[in-house]
């Protein structure tokens, strides 16, 4: 089967105006992160109990991401599943914009973002018992794979199948490296875990392979290319699998945890002030409602059914994120055995700050922007009616709208 | 060389706090205004809780100061991937604002919160002291550490120190630490109870090595695994 790649002509006003509103957008949170630059990190929701917000929350949700866009794509150029192949490109493509944007929010997260450099001097200057300073081997490597990946993928060259597997090993790599960054902490029940890493990267792939999902079908329908009904079908099934692993793995170690005498932390994030994020994001939007969504017999068979419980289980792993940071540091820490009276017993707050949400906003827009401008200059979307395609044709305009909406934010 | 610890008696703990206004007086530490107070985002590097325990009339409230515990197998240096916080050969943790990223990771990772991000610029009336502490400025030749920097900057994780400039200075010199008319900690110097006692942990003759042996003594979160060298009495 050969398939050929053309790029879109981006010279509608639609594209345009799509274009004009990330680049305000992003604009906006640079100017935001200038501030809080020269301001001090006072100006975040951040604080010295909840020292890591939002944008370590967006971090570990983009990183994930781009893990399970490179699984995805490993699809195609690693077990050579041709069927996938119109989104392959589209997966590379995302799992390095993805991990861009991950290095965006950790770098601007630092609170001296010039000594940056210190975290790649490999043991030099770094400490490398720190998993903090190991990711940093990681996040390098992975980038330069994925450039060098996504390269050999636009010119179809035959490296593709030995970088392929180099680097959907090494995304995995990258992924629990960032689940030990957390789940090594002792001090922070909720994150304490030998199951995180594991746990991150299962979160890791139904994220990406749902993203991949909904972010590929809104390009390619409003892109007006051909879509694969059959496809997505069986993408969905593939869903289901990694879903139930996921909770698989959730349930046992918040079980474990569960269990013991101490067991404060996990009472915390199930019962206490942050349980709708576990509940209502994590498990609800996370788990069930995709998983009745692709189960049911009905709705788990149309292409718009796919769509929406992808979307929903994007919502609900971005959930899980902030159910690891949120909860996992506000949860106060006991010095000593009694209630700790004053501001040293008190859970720690989180105020949603403008300057780092627009900083979030604008990451999330400045990816955007990079998508929408690698559909225009590179050749990653499926040439118009190049295949066989069954295409579903019968959907309303504001849903359109709305997933193009999400698609051109996330 | 020498362990330095240091030991709080709780029986003669009175809660009075002069230990953590000598801390910030001496460490030149950032005030905070009432309203970063509420939000957590002021600086301590000793603060002092109090634990109650049970309700009226059976009530206990127990009266903690908390510096920095100078753990043995610190957390904190484990995680820090500029090699900012480390630990010197004497057994004290410590911060170097030259080197730290701000990632605040030691944060996550210490149990006792003893590490505070700097989330401002210092404002010059408020608290510039170049004149802090008193006797050592940079061109202080037996200067090894980052401390003492005449003015803060933000964006660095910062901690106590069990005022080693002190005993850096104390040593140089040939004075006695720890004992009652040498040098000592600033939070220890102000105690007014008389509860705090600083020393050399290894050196048996020392104030802190005769308490240990003869009183019951006790540290916060043993189940971590830490070993602290800072010590409590009970009450």
């Amino acid at each position: 089967m050969q398939l050929s790649f053309t790029p879109i002509k981006g010279t509608s006003r639609k594209y345009k105006v799509l274009v004009a509103v990330l680049a305000v957008l992003a604009l906006t949170g640079i100017v935001a992160y200038m501030v809080s630059y020269l301001e001090g990190l006072r100006l975040w929701g951040i604080n010295n109990s909840v020292s890591w917000g939002q944008l370590i929350t967006v971090d570990i949700f983009f990183i994930g991401l781009s893990a399970g866009s490179l699984v995805v794509s490993s699809l195609v150029y690693v077990f050579g599943q041709e069927r996938y192949k119109p989104i392959g490109r589209m997966a590379v493509f995302m799992g390095l914009l993805l991990m861009i944007g991950a290095m965006v929010c950790v770098l601007t997260d630092l609170g001296r973002p010039e000594k940056m450099w210190r975290l790649f001097m490999y043991g030099y200057l770094s400490n490398m018992k720190s998993m903090f300073a190991v990711n940093g081997i990681f996040y390098a490597g992975y980038i330069g794979l994925l450039v060098a990946y996504l390269a050999a993928a636009l010119a179809n060259s035959k490296l593709t199948k030995v970088i392929a597997p180099v680097a959907v090993l090494w995304a995995i790599l990258v992924h629990m490296g960032t689940g030990a960054i957390f789940g090594f902490i002792e001090t922070r029940g909720i994150m304490y875990s030998p199951l995180k890493p594991v746990e991150f990267i299962s979160a890791a792939f139904a994220s990406g392979l749902a993203l991949v999902m909904l972010l590929s079908y809104v390009t390619l329908k409003l892109g007006k290319r051909p879509i694969s009904k059959d496809m997505y079908v069986s993408l969905g099934r593939m869903l289901i699998v990694l879903i139930i692993v996921l909770v698989v793995l959730v349930v046992t170690d918040k079980l474990t945890h569960f269990y013991p005498p101490a067991r404060e932390s996990v009472l915390f994030l199930t019962q206490g002030p942050w349980s709708w994020i576990f509940w209502g994001m994590q498990v609800t939007l996370g788990y069930v409602i995709p998983l009745i969504i692709l189960c049911h017999p009905k709705w788990g068979k149309t292409v718009k059914g796919i769509m929406i419980a992808c979307l929903i289980c994007v919502i609900g792993i971005f959930g899980e994120r902030m159910g690891i940071i949120f909860p996992g540091l506000s949860q106060p820490l006991q010095y000593y055995p009694g209630e700790i009276e004053g501001v040293w017993g008190v859970r720690g707050g989180f105020p949603i700050m403008p300057a780092e949400t627009l900083m979030t906003v604008g990451i999330f827009s400045l990816l955007g922007l990079m998508y929408v401008l690698g559909l225009k200059f590179l050749q990653l979307l499926p040439t118009a009616g190049s295949e066989g395609t069954a295409d579903e044709g019968s959907e309303a305009t504001a849903e359109q709208k709305a997933l193009a909406a999400e698609g051109g934010t996330t | 060389m020498a362990k330095w610890g240091m030991i709080i008696d709780l029986d003669k703990c009175v809660g009075c706090q002069a230990c953590s206004l000598a801390c910030k007086s001496e460490n030149n530490v950032p005030h905070g205004s009432p309203h970063e107070w509420k939000r957590h985002q002021d600086l301590y590097w000793h603060k002092v809780i109090a634990v109650t325990e049970g309700e009226y009339p059976t009530v206990n409230t127990q009266i903690i100061p908390m510096p920095c515990m100078h753990c043995e197998h610190p957390p904190c240096v484990n995680v820090c991937p500029a090699k900012a916080t480390y630990q010197r050969g004497d057994g004290i943790v410590m911060q170097n604002f030259r080197r730290c990223i701000g990632c605040r990771y030691c944060i996550i990772a210490c149990p006792y919160g003893s590490r505070n991000f700097n989330f401002k610029d210092q404002a010059d009336e408020e608290y510039d002291r170049p004149d802090l502490p008193p006797d050592l400025d940079l061109s202080y030749v037996g200067h090894i550490g980052p401390w003492p920097y005449p003015r803060r900057t933000r964006g660095v994780v910062e901690k106590c120190t069990y005022c080693f400039h002190r005993i850096d200075q104390a040593l140089e010199k040939g004075v006695d630490i720890g004992s009652p008319d040498g040098v000592v900690p600033a939070c220890v110097e102000a105690c007014p109870a008389e509860a705090r006692f600083f020393g050399d942990l290894d050196d048996p003759e020392s104030e802190v090595s005769r308490l240990l042996a003869t009183r019951n003594s006790f540290k916060l979160r043993e189940e971590m695994s830490t070993h602290p060298k800072t010590i409590y009495l009970p009450r």
